[in-house]
């Protein structure tokens, strides 16, 4: 036990200085709760009920079928009604709508001629993964009017192909249940880091620090202190995570909820030893903020959090491949939406130990027992 | 130093040869070298940036020594600083603790540190408290305690283990004279149970009390000795000069009027009084008749030794080449 000489005081001081000091813990806590909320809403990328302005200069019963077909997507809803193709434009521009649709005079004539009756759908681009909805709809709209209306000229009442998909995960495709395990990973990733640099570096500077040093604990005594009190309220915190995701963002949690505990605990060990590596190079509280904010970015970027890794260029993948983030993500996305087993997860389990190992060891080995 | 130093013959608590440490280009401690003898307090003085606390903390092997070797207690704190360890209680400038720890807790953190539970601890625990007399405090959080308490409790926690050699960093910055003078006769009963004291300090009435002291002057240790036998040294007794202490109703005209005379080398006032440094050859009368000519009455001369004070600045005035 000599190694670890110490441990048991570092521990027990540990613990009194953050239950002591309750508005700290509530800093601790609280803030990842409400960045959780906020991503998982601000992410929902579910595209439904657009806020939509119509142009109809048609006015008979087939422009008002055809605007009926885009209401019953629901991806459409019609807001406001415009007399001239520029009130439409304005719509759109002043951010009023996302989309206009434009029903020419003459459609239902061309219809009735034979002729290809234009639509005109004019839709916000600023937002690229709403546009890009807005626009499948609309064109999947139009692709199935079509199909029926040759249908029925050939004569023949079914289609030649059908597709009938059926999702295996996440049915309902909703976007909260792929991304709120990622904000899980990110957010546990913002408060733990920075709490352990933190609570070194305020040793650091407030010089118990150096009592610490003339005594007899060793390294590992005062790291591991220093390491498990947070492991337990982080792991705390992960634990309201997730019961904010099932309870709020109603995920289901597919799998075993030990194996998500335990991938969370590994993943938690990681982070914390990452923290700690980063208060034996910071020299003040700043310095530890900023080395932490350093790991946060790519941790959002390049854990496929947001952005799928697959279609990454190689330098980032490679990135995303060195923050433990990347396989707590994965691991936590297989277990909740997948029903992955221990098996399943065991290759992502095995990097996120050795990451954790290898960097409380090289935090170890880096920490000196000296001022200066 | 010739005086007879008894402690010689049994090995020196605290030795430091030729002891230098350099921050980059800057030396911050310069060829040091000095030894302190078991049960005796040293004091440490020197202007502030001068490196009284890199000594401290290189001989608490917080620091290594760029050059040069330092031993506490026997052991070398580069090689032995394990065995070291165990001996040292250190009190450093800030009085570090945990702000949001009371007393009480601070004091079972240190005790644990140090390998105390159970029985022993509350026993060690109820010595100290009753040492220091923070009975009344041990509730109270550090962050709360004025810095007299503050510096008792700190204390405490450094003297949890019954080290064998003690050192305080500037113990009595910025505390009240009744802490000071409390802490002082700490110091001598520690002292007396034969702990060995090094504590650095800006007042020259502690170090009047000290058994040795040191001066540090620009990283460099410019006096050290007994005070009797620094007070003897040549250059604070220069051939040819007399040192008066000169009672007078009015001491601020006399420090201006004396300063410009020539055979007046130093001028300082002392309280009501002046200490001067003068020719030999010059006479109480002359002295006398000249404060007098200035309209300033009630003079009594009578001769003096040197104060520490004194030693230290003929010192730092010939490190730094020269009388002014
Ligand atoms: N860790 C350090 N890095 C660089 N310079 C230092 C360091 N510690 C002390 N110094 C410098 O060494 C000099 C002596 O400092 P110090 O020993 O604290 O003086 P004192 O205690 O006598 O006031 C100062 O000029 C200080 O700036
Ligand atoms: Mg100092």
């Amino acid at each position: 036990m000599s190694v670890f000489r110490g441990f048991r005081a570092i521990l027990y001081k540990e613990f009194l200085v953050v239950l002591r000091d309750p508005f700290t813990l509530f800093l601790m806590l609280f803030p990842p709760l409400i960045e959780m909320v906020a991503f998982g809403y601000a992410l929902e990328t579910d595209v439904r009920r657009m806020r939509t302005a119509l142009l109809d200069e048609d006015h008979t019963v087939e422009s008002r079928q055809i605007v009926e077909r885009f209401v019953n997507t629901d991806t459409f809803r019609i807001v406001e009604r415009v007399g001239s193709s520029e009130e439409l434009a304005a719509a759109v521009r002043k951010g009023r709508v996302y989309v206009g649709i434009d029903i020419p005079p003459g459609f239902s004539r061309d219809l009735a001629a034979g002729r290809t009756a234009r639509i005109q759908v004019l839709v916000d681009g600023s937002n690229s993964s709403v546009a890009g909805s807005a626009l499948n709809t609309a064109v999947a709209v139009a692709l199935k009017e079509s199909m029926a209306r040759l249908a029925l000229a050939a004569g023949t009442r079914e289609l030649p192909f059908e597709v009938r998909p059926q999702m295996l995960f996440n049915p309902a495709m909703r976007s909260p249940n792929f991304f709120v395990p990622g904000v899980i990973g990110v957010v546990l990733q913002i408060a733990t880091t920075f709490a352990t640099a933190m609570s070194l570096v305020r040793e650091r500077e407030r010089g118990t620090l150096e009592q610490l040093f003339v005594s007899p604990l060793r390294r590992w005594g005062l790291l591991f202190g220093k390491l498990v009190p947070y492991l337990f309220i982080s792991g705390l915190m992960a634990f309201a995570l997730f019961a904010v995701m099932s309870g709020l963002f109603k995920v289901p949690i597919a799998g075993s909820a030990w194996v998500l505990a335990f991938a969370t605990l590994l993943y938690l060990f990681a982070l914390l030893a990452l923290g700690l590596l980063l208060s034996t190079r910071a020299q003040n509280q700043m310095q530890a903020l900023q080395f932490s904010m350093v790991f946060v970015m790519p941790s959002v970027f390049f854990s496929g959090f947001i952005f799928p890794r697959d279609t990454m260029p190689w330098i980032f993948r490679s990135i995303g491949s060195c923050l433990p983030t990347t396989y707590f993500i994965e691991t936590a996305r297989g277990v909740v939406l997948r029903g992955a087993t221990l098996a399943d997860v065991a290759p992502h389990l095995v990097v996120l130990a050795g990451m954790g190992a290898g960097l409380f060891a090289l935090c170890a080995l880096r920490f000196r027992w000296k001022l200066g | 130093m010739n005086a007879p130093d008894t402690s010689t013959r049994e090995l020196p608590m605290i030795e430091c040869v030729g002891l230098t440490r350099r921050f980059g280009k800057f030396t911050a401690v310069d060829d040091v070298t000095f030894s302190v003898a078991r049960g005796s307090i040293f004091g440490f003085l020197g202007p502030n940036g001068s490196g009284k606390s890199t000594v401290i903390r290189v001989l608490c092997a917080l620091l290594e020594p760029s050059a040069g070797t330092a031993r506490v207690g026997g052991f070398d704190v580069v090689r032995e600083t394990e065995h070291m360890k165990p001996l040292i209680g250190y009190m450093s400038q800030k009085f570090s603790l945990y702000d949001e720890l009371t007393v009480r807790e601070n004091l079972s953190f240190y005790g644990r540190l140090y390998g105390f539970h159970g029985a022993r601890l509350r026993k060690r625990f109820d010595e100290l408290v009753a040492m220091t007399h923070l009975e009344p405090y041990l509730d109270r959080r550090a962050a709360l305690l004025s810095g007299g308490w503050r510096q008792r409790l700190a204390m405490s926690c450094a003297l949890v283990h019954e080290p064998l050699v003690l050192f305080l960093d500037e113990p009595t910055a910025g505390i009240d004279p009744v802490a000071r003078r409390e802490l002082w006769d700490l110091l001598f009963d520690f002292a007396s149970r034969g702990m060995t004291l090094f504590v650095t300090t800006h007042y020259m009435d502690e170090a009047e009390r000290c058994s040795k002291v040191g001066y540090i002057h620009l990283s460099r240790l410019i006096a050290c000795g007994l005070p009797a036998d620094l007070k003897r040294l040549p250059e604070v007794n220069p051939p040819g000069m007399r040192r008066i202490e000169v009672a007078c109703d009015d001491a601020t005209s006399g420090l201006r009027v004396l300063r410009g005379v020539p055979w007046v080398r130093s001028a300082t006032a002392f309280g009501q009084s002046m200490h001067l440094l003068v020719d030999a050859a010059a006479t109480d009368d002359a002295l006398r008749s000249l404060l007098e000519e200035n309209g300033i009455g009630a003079v009594d001369v009578r001769p003096t030794g040197p104060t520490l004070e004194d030693v230290f600045v003929s010192l730092t005035d010939r490190a730094n080449g020269g009388a002014r």
